[in-house]
């Protein structure tokens, strides 16, 4: 089963080592960015505001670097496949479950290389900067959420990636009825929003979604 | 002969002047007396307007009294009895023994429909509020609204902030924190660190002269609130050349337009929240006669008041107010342990649904 697990970790490795690489050198760079100009032994008590701001602008990045991996990543792994039209994994002498199974952990194993980008990239510009008095900085918090909203992104899209064209039209299909109704309730003037409950749903407490929304900032106060 | 008409026409030419001075006194006394007798009956007029504007609004009310409240409402489904027997405590605790006073003051509330445009006559006493409210937002209501017993305009415009008992005092003193944390200002800075008299001038309550040099320390936070602040205001006219300047790294320039600014308009570095918070730090020290003791002499400096409120010295209530804030650090920027399973969860969930994908079986 190791042997295997290798195999297809080689696999993905080869198709996706770009996304891979140029994924962690972005998780590695953004908060070395964010926290530019902390290193100054001059920086006065104006500064701090323009600090906060700075690091707040860069920390949308970190959702969006999450998200766009889970993505790639999720593509990456099952696109040869999709073009093979699945007759080399039909060949395998193993159970469809397995064989999705190797493929989800070994997309889970290429994605710790950009999680640990952002722990090292978080604790050395930390190390490096003069934070004034009062802010704190949050490297590991920010690694572990980094690391929780890739591993969601990476399930949600290898899902829908696993699934068939059929279920894909299924997903697109609600999310199209749903603008429908909403539109047609609009008009009758009803008060329907069902956006907003989606958006609650999705979003807020335990949503799927929750892990990427509230503020991504390795320094706070 | 000749000289003595001299004289007399000299010293009639001489008086002329002082007899005209007289008449312009004398007239301007007269205007200003009109002025005072006019403000004086639009006074009057202004308490009988208000007298029959509370009757108006007050027609066909109830008047609920809990404790020192007095609540004077139209018939609605709000729950105000219950709301004030919470709010009681906090407005009692908060104001101690001159809560008492406070059926001097009574609220008056017009319970409205908040989903109907139908037209109600305007009232300019009191205040209306949507008849769904629950509990917890009524007693809010009633918390956010009392009117504070004997305020002075000294402590007033110092607080510039009503004086109320707080729904989230934790809250308030995080805000503080953040302000003290981030404000532009090196004073504010020092008195996070520690710095007492600068916490004292940051909050205004030690020795109020030369305030720009004790808020704004160095030249670069001039310019700041210079060029950030009133750009608008000393760009034209006589002041835009020492704007200029002052953009230019003056700091002559800078200090010499700040302290151009009438008295009173210099911003202070620290956010009004941190005197309301001193204030309720000298109220929570000084027992239930703190209030009463804070409002007793109105003409006393804040610095003054605010010690004898407290019944300590001026330094160690700011010690007290500063270690309080200190330990209100807002929550670390940390997921909640709930956010962490739910994500590990829904993860599960998805590979699972990944899992059962029906590919195979084509």
């Amino acid at each position: 089963m190791i042997a295997m697990f290798r195999a297809v970790l080689y696999s993905q490795w080869k198709w996706s080592r770009l996304i891979v690489v140029l994924g962690t050198v972005a998780a590695f760079a953004i908060p070395l960015v964010s926290l530019q100009g902390a290193a100054r032994a001059d920086r006065g008590a104006l500064q701090t505001q323009d600090l906060l701001r700075a690091v707040r602008s860069w920390g949308t990045l970190y959702p969006l670097l999450a998200t766009a991996l889970g993505l790639l990543m999720a593509m990456a792994a099952w696109a040869a496949d999709h073009r093979g039209r699945h007759i080399h994994a039909l060949t395998l002498p193993l159970a469809r479950w397995r064989y999705v199974l190797l493929r989800f952990g070994a997309g889970f194993v290429l994605l710790a290389a950009p999680i640990a980008a952002v722990l090292i990239g978080s604790s050395l510009a930390v190390l490096t900067a003069t934070l004034p008095p009062g802010l704190q900085a949050y490297p590991i918090a920010l690694a572990v959420r980094f690391a929780f909203a890739v591993f969601v992104a990476y399930a949600v899209f290898f899902a829908v990636s696993a699934g068939t064209a059929r279920t894909a039209g299924i997903i697109l299909g609600v999310i199209a009825a749903a603008a429908l109704v909403q539109v047609v309730a609009s008009i009758a003037n009803i008060d329907v929003n069902l956006f907003a409950a989606a958006q609650t749903v999705l979003l807020l407490g335990p949503g799927p979604l929750a892990v990427f929304t509230g503020r991504w900032m390795l320094v706070d106060v | 002969m000749s000289r003595l008409l001299g004289l007399v026409v000299a010293a009639s030419l001489l008086a002329s002047p002082l007899r005209s001075q007289d008449s312009l006194m004398v007239r301007l006394r007269r205007q200003a007396d009109s002025l005072l007798g006019s403000w004086r009956e639009a006074q009057k007029l202004a308490d009988v307007a208000d007298s029959l504007e509370q009757v108006r609004a007050t027609a066909g009310s109830d008047t609920i009294a809990v404790g020192g409240l007095r609540i004077v409402v139209n018939p609605s489904p709000l729950p105000w009895r219950q709301a004030a027997e919470l709010a009681w405590p906090v407005i009692d605790s908060f104001y101690g023994i001159a809560a008492e006073d406070l059926p001097q003051h009574p609220y008056i509330f017009r319970a409205v429909d908040p989903d109907t445009g139908e037209h109600r006559t305007v009232l300019h006493v009191g205040v209306e509020v949507p008849w769904d409210l629950d509990l917890r937002a009524t007693t809010t209501v009633l918390l956010t609204t009392v009117t504070a017993p004997h305020v002075d305009p000294a402590l007033a415009d110092w607080l510039g902030a009503a004086l109320r008992p707080t729904v989230r005092p934790q809250d308030e003193r995080a805000v503080v924190f953040v302000l003290l944390v981030t404000a532009p200002s090196a004073a504010v800075r020092a008195c996070f660190l520690g710095d007492i008299a600068r916490c004292k001038d940051v909050l205004q309550v030690g020795d109020s002269t030369g305030l720009l040099a004790r808020w704004y320390v160095t030249p670069a936070e001039r310019e700041a609130l210079v060029t950030e602040a009133f750009t608008d205001y000393f760009a034209r006219g006589a002041t835009a050349p020492s704007l200029q300047r002052c953009r230019q790294h003056h700091d002559d320039a800078c200090t010499a337009l700040l302290e151009s600014l009438p008295p009173g308009t210099l911003p202070p570095p620290l956010g009004r929240s941190a005197r309301i918070l001193l204030v309720r730090e000298a109220l929570s020290a000084g027992g239930r006669d703190a209030y009463r003791r804070l409002v007793a002499r109105p003409s006393a400096p804040i610095g003054e008041r605010l010690a004898s409120a407290a019944g300590m010295d001026l330094d160690s209530l700011v010690v007290r107010w500063r270690n309080d804030v200190r330990a209100a650090r807002p929550k670390p920027l940390a997921l909640p342990w709930w956010a962490s399973f739910a994500a590990i969860g829904w993860t599960a969930f998805f590979g699972l649904c990944a899992l059962r994908s029906s590919r195979w079986r084509l």
